[in-house]
């Protein structure tokens, strides 16, 4: 008993069955997270040595020298980068993606457990860490505030943070610049002078003090009473009362005599504005797993309820919602889902014209898409980009299946069959093509899955569930459509008159048979008409073809169709990086700052906003000299509206900023970055990069700095250059004259330390207040220590009571130093990074070639093109490797369904012409291959194919029935131009609303859907005429004569029965 | 006008259709699948593990003149090679619609 008769027979069983696959699948797609992408954990293992006290070349020789040399030899690893700055070292491995983490991570713990006993003594262990993509921020708050700015860090970590944590599934809430409370004794230098006091003694006294000490115990008659001795300050002006000495006039000098109070919030060093206001940021990453989007939209309604606690001056905003991409992307193309649900059930019903069958081909496409979302709940994925895209591309094809039934079954009814038998009979005839067609998309399919790289990780999902709802659809439309059919087709109305006459059933015309029907035929009419000619002229038909074909390779050779990695996605937001001069002060770099937000609102009028981060969270000063601190360093985000909302794209908006931003002397080096592509959370543009490598510094830095300016002037459409080595840092270096020193008593240790009590500041103790406490910071007042002849001015107490200036034994040089050293490969290396604008990736990086090409390279440098550019590279290298194995695989499928070697090769031959298209298509919409585009032409191959199956199964179908060859070919066309046309079209549309959509994220997958649409247009029209006329071509010699080659063989009627046997 | 009834291993489905075409006999009702047991020797053809052969029948109704031809042609055939045999019945037909 076959499948489709069981179902035919049960139909109660059959449409149970499908309503429990329903039940479990709509039940599955309520319990999928939301997310970006399918969960993947980026391959980057860090090993981090800590060597205090050694440069940066020193730390590059004896630590990151060794540690990569050990860990070059780890399995799956790809590229070892590394950089070794004072004091630390930081080894990157980047594995293959997808390879198992867990496992590289112990080999790398054994290879560093090896290679400790060789590291430098005074070296930590080293540290090994990966990367976890959930530690990325989901949402990032902003919080101003201006009368409770001072208490801002408190309100955050005792009000907000606590009640935030509650949210199921929050991983990590983090407050950056948040206002710390400090206590500052800032000393007068002259005054000190003036008493004959060291810094030092202050301190003393003020930690003497602040104390809390248990006196013992007092026992009185009855009763016993801890002794507590509190001493301790409750507020900070306390501290100016406390008696530093008493001169030897008897004369007391007190705290406030010699320095100020302030009871105040840290130095600023690092300044968050958020649309110009006082504020922090708040980011709040997701625990592993966890759904994106209800964790934000908990966040969202708790941070309501929280603001009726918080002082009104206090203003919580959204500065940047991952979730709002995430749905922003689901919402655009849930949209594109039901569009193609729309159009491929219109498609169905302008071809067949009733709702019945309608129903009945349009029934398998939710069931279908529904057991996609059994597959993703099983596999414990997501609702994400690339799941909701592949059930995009399914829709089309879902259909198809159904439809070949479907219209075969009509056909028998037509021809007076019951409905029932007619289901049984009808199916019977096409359940094997049907199969086949499913193997070949499924040909298609699989082998993504087993892609490498990135693309794999993309791709895998895509694969299986492209796969298993094609799949679903074939087993829907061999038993839930021919059953349907059975019972909701109704037979041809027959009746018998008074006189005893058959009657058929009025075919009553209505519009449908009209208009809809005989447009169709006329159609088929004239494609038979225009098909006989071809096959009468077949040598033109196919040279013509061949012309068409090979005119379009001519826009590929001369490099008409650019080649990116990915498409850069308008996302709205744009990161700004610049860079002042080294040692630009805090204050200075926040002038430039306020002065360039103000310009950003007169030149965007699509901003939303707009938040800044100046300098880095560490001590200010002069000590900014002597530490790696970043406070020349502006950091903005600008966000603008949706991109549907503003006529200007994001990179034009990007491209006036950099213009703008190039206007001001001050600033060094600027980049304005749409963060785009890949990786969603913001990776960061698609850039080509220059690799320089070479040991010197110097030979390479004045090559990078050629090889940028070349770029700049002579690339077009190259922004954005960045070199990625730091220019030298500059830093003053108190250089003791030891013989000097000692012989007032001190040494170099005591001396630094003097300096640094001076300049950085001495903790003298904590003022307590509600349980938390407040450093009491003791130091020189600004202005005796931001100068070098301030520096120099330093008293410095001697052991015998006398005092001497820092000049008097010390000089202070000003000199560069490196700031950090970055490897790959093992060798040093700059790398310069150029983004595109309006020019694709390819290109661009053709174009640094040729620049590249005329730069002298000294001896020992060498250089490579890398970046995105490579990973594209990589990717499209993997995609032809993948079209080889998918045509292997297509072949072998259609060869053992035909049993013939050469019929697989007429089919293939659509699937150049599907390249036409394709050129065509990106020619006309001026859109570059990607990889997604390069995917898309992967699919065309199975979807081309396709057409082709059933065409060339009908011509043999027609043989076999005992037609002529260009008869059968001409009748097959005609009868199988409805369902190819159908099946095209469904598919084709299916695709429409993915190439025409202008939402959030959609550039992605723009390039798919043109390709295919443009791809399966061409080719369907093409092949209709070239692959029968090839058909012609290649069957001239009656290989369909098989039966007629062995009667001849049949030697049985020459016998005489009544002759003699023959005498052995 | 007469039924003959021709039953026949499987193996020479295929000549016995080509016997047919050569005769210009059209039409015939097959029934594929049969199983028998001869009366004068040879081995029975049961479909089952220890007799695995099977046989076809085919009934076809010709003119009266016809049946003698046929009939030779499946002597013809049967001689062919006697361990795939094939056997002729006829009867009459007493009405037809």
């Amino acid at each position: 008993m076959s499948i489709y008769k069981s179902a035919i027979d049960n139909p109660v069983t059959t449409i149970l069955v499908y309503v429990a696959v329903v039940i479990i699948g709509v039940f599955a797609f309520l319990q999928l997270p939301v997310d970006r992408f399918p969960q993947m954990d980026p391959p980057y293992i860090t090993v981090m040595t800590t060597y205090p006290g050694a440069s940066a070349s020193e730390v590059e020789a004896n630590v990151t020298k060794l540690v990569e040399n050990s860990l070059n030899s780890v399995d799956n690893l790809k590229r070892l980068t590394s950089t070794s700055k004072d004091n630390y070292s930081t080894v990157l491995l980047e594995m293959e993606w997808g390879s198992e983490l867990d496992e590289a991570m112990n080999d790398i713990r054994s290879y560093v457990d090896m290679l400790k006993d060789n590291l430098p003594s005074g070296c930590t262990n080293p540290y090994i860490f990966k990367f976890n993509s959930s530690a990325a921020p989901v949402i990032v708050y902003s919080v101003t505030a201006d009368d409770s700015y001072a208490g801002l860090d408190k309100i955050m970590n005792d009000v907000v943070v606590p009640q935030l944590n509650r949210v199921d599934g929050i991983g990590n809430i983090s407050v950056s610049g948040a206002p710390e409370r400090y206590v500052y004794i800032d000393v007068d230098q002259n005054k000190l002078d003036a008493f004959g006091i060291p810094l030092e003694s202050i301190g003393t006294a003020v930690s003497a003090n602040n104390l809390n000490v248990s006196g013992g115990v007092v026992k009185m008659t009855r009763e016993q009473y801890n002794l507590q001795i509190r001493s301790e300050y409750v507020l900070s002006r306390e501290i100016e009362d406390i008696v530093v000495t008493t001169t030897p006039s008897g004369q007391k000098v007190f705290v406030k005599d010699v320095a100020s109070v302030r009871d105040t919030i840290k130095d600023l060093s690092l300044d968050e504005k958020i649309n110009g206001r006082d504020g922090v940021r708040m980011r709040i990453s997701k625990q592993t797993g966890a759904n994106t989007v209800k964790i934000c939209r908990d966040v969202r309604k708790e941070i309501e309820t929280l603001k009726h606690n918080l002082p009104s001056d206090i203003d919580i905003r959204v500065l940047f919602d991952t979730s709002e991409d995430i749905e922003n992307s689901i919402n655009s193309l849930e949209e594109s889902i039901l569009y193609a649900l729309l159009f491929v059930v219109l498609v169905v019903f302008l071809f067949l014209g009733k709702w019945r069958a309608t129903f009945i081909i349009g029934i398998t496409i939710p069931i279908a898409l529904i057991v996609g979302f059994i597959y993703l709940w099983f596999v414990g994925s997501s609702i994400n980009i690339i799941s909701l895209c592949s059930l995009t591309v399914a829709i089309g094809m879902v259909v198809d299946d159904a439809i070949v039934v479907l219209e075969n079954i009509s056909k028998h009814i037509d021809r007076g069959s019951s409905p029932r038998e007619a289901a049984i009979y009808a199916t019977n005839e096409v359940w094997i093509s049907v199969i086949a067609t499913t193997l070949v998309i499924a040909a298609v399919f699989i082998p993504l899955t087993m892609l490498k790289g990135m693309a794999g990780v993309l791709f895998k999902e895509l694969g299986w569930i492209v796969t298993i709802v094609v799949s679903t659809s074939t087993v829907v439309a061999i038993t839930l459509t021919p059953m349907l059919a059975s019972k909701m087709l109704k037979p041809r109305k027959v009746s018998v008159d008074e006189k005893g006459r058959l009657v058929e059933g009025k075919q009553n015309k209505d519009w449908y048979e009209n208009s809809v029907v005989r447009v169709l035929d006329k159609i088929d009419d004239w494609y038979a008409n225009l098909l006989r000619f071809c096959l009468r002229n077949k040598a033109g038909t196919l040279i013509v073809a061949l012309l068409l074909f090979l005119g379009s390779l001519v826009f590929v050779i001369n490099g008409s169709i650019g080649t990116d990695f990915m498409q850069q996605t308008d996302n709205s937001r744009i990161s700004i990086n610049i860079e002042l001069q080294n040692g630009t002060k805090i204050e200075q770099t926040l002038l430039t700052a306020r002065a360039l937000e103000g310009r950003i609102r007169e030149l965007v009028p699509e901003l939303e906003r707009i938040a800044t981060t100046a300098g880095t969270n560490d001590a200010s000063g002069v000590s900014a000299i002597f530490n790696n601190t970043t406070n020349n360093t502006i950091s903005m985000t600008v966000v603008c509206v949706k991109k549907n909302e503003r006529k200007r794209s994001i990179f034009d908006i990007a491209e006036v900023l950099r213009e703008e931003i190039a206007k001001y002397p001050e600033i060094v080096r600027y980049q304005c970055v749409v963060s785009s592509g890949f990786g969603g959370g913001g990776s960061g543009a698609s850039t080509v990069n220059v690799e320089i490598y070479g040991y010197d510094f110097d030979a390479t830095n004045i090559v990078a700095g050629e090889v940028s300016e070349a770029i700049r002037a002579r690339v077009e459409g190259a922004r954005d250059i960045k070199i990625g080595r730091d220019k030298d840092r500059p830093e003053l270096n108190v250089v003791i004259d030891k013989e000097k020193v000692s012989s007032l008593g001190l040494s170099s240790s005591t001396v630094s330390t003097y300096i640094r009590n001076r300049v950085s500041g001495l903790t003298v103790g904590y003022l307590k207040e509600d349980g938390d406490e407040y450093p009491i910071v003791l130091r020189l007042q600004e202005e005796n220590r931001n100068s070098l002849s301030d520096i120099m001015d330093l008293t410095i107490p001697t052991p015998a009571g006398g005092r001497v200036k820092l000049g008097e034994v010390a000089t202070v040089e000003e000199y560069f130093a490196p700031p950090k050293i970055d490897r790959k490969s093992r060798q040093r290396y700059i790398s310069i990074s150029v983004t595109p604008y309006k020019v694709s990736l390819g290109d661009l990086a053709a174009q640094i070639s040729t620049v590249m090409e005329d730069i002298n390279m000294p001896n020992g440098i060498t250089y490579v093109l890398s970046g995105d550019y490579e990973e594209q590279q990589e990717s499209f290298g993997n995609m032809a490797l993948l079209l080889f194995l998918v045509l292997m695989l297509v072949y072998v499928v259609m060869a053992s369904q035909f049993g013939s070697f050469s019929k697989p090769a007429i089919i293939m031959l659509a699937i150049p012409f599907a390249v036409t298209g394709v050129i065509i298509a990106l020619l006309i919409t001026k859109t570059s291959l990607d990889l997604i585009g390069a995917l898309g032409l992967i699919m065309l191959t199975g979807i081309v194919v396709k057409n082709g199956i059933v065409l060339v199964d009908y011509i043999n179908l027609m043989r076999d029935r005992g037609y002529e060859l260009g008869e059968a070919i001409a009748l097959s066309g005609r009868s199988r131009l409805r369902p190819v046309l159908m099946t095209a079209l469904t598919t084709l549309l299916g695709m429409l609303p993915m190439a025409l959509s202008t939402g959030e994220g959609s550039e992605m997958w723009h390039p798919m859907g043109v390709v295919v649409i443009g791809g399966l247009l061409v080719s369907t029209l093409i092949t209709l005429i070239v692959v029968p006329v090839f058909y012609a071509v290649l069957s001239r010699h009656g290989e369909r004569d098989k039966e007629e080659k062995q009667r001849k063989e049949y030697i049985f009627m020459k016998l005489n029965p009544d002759a003699e046997p023959i005498k052995q | 006008m007469k039924a003959v009834f021709i039953v026949f291993n499987q193996a020479n489905t295929a000549r016995v259709e080509f016997m047919l075409d050569e005769l210009k006999i059209a039409g015939f009702t097959l029934f594929e699948e049969v199983q028998g047991r001869g009366s004068n020797g040879g081995v029975p053809h049961r479909g089952t593990h220890a007799w695995p052969e099977m046989n076809s029948a085919l009934m076809t109704v010709v003119e009266d003149e016809k049946v003698d031809e046929l009939l030779l042609t499946v002597r013809k055939l049967d001689m062919r090679n006697k361990e795939v045999g094939v056997r002729a019945f006829v009867w009459n037909i007493e009405k037809e619609v």
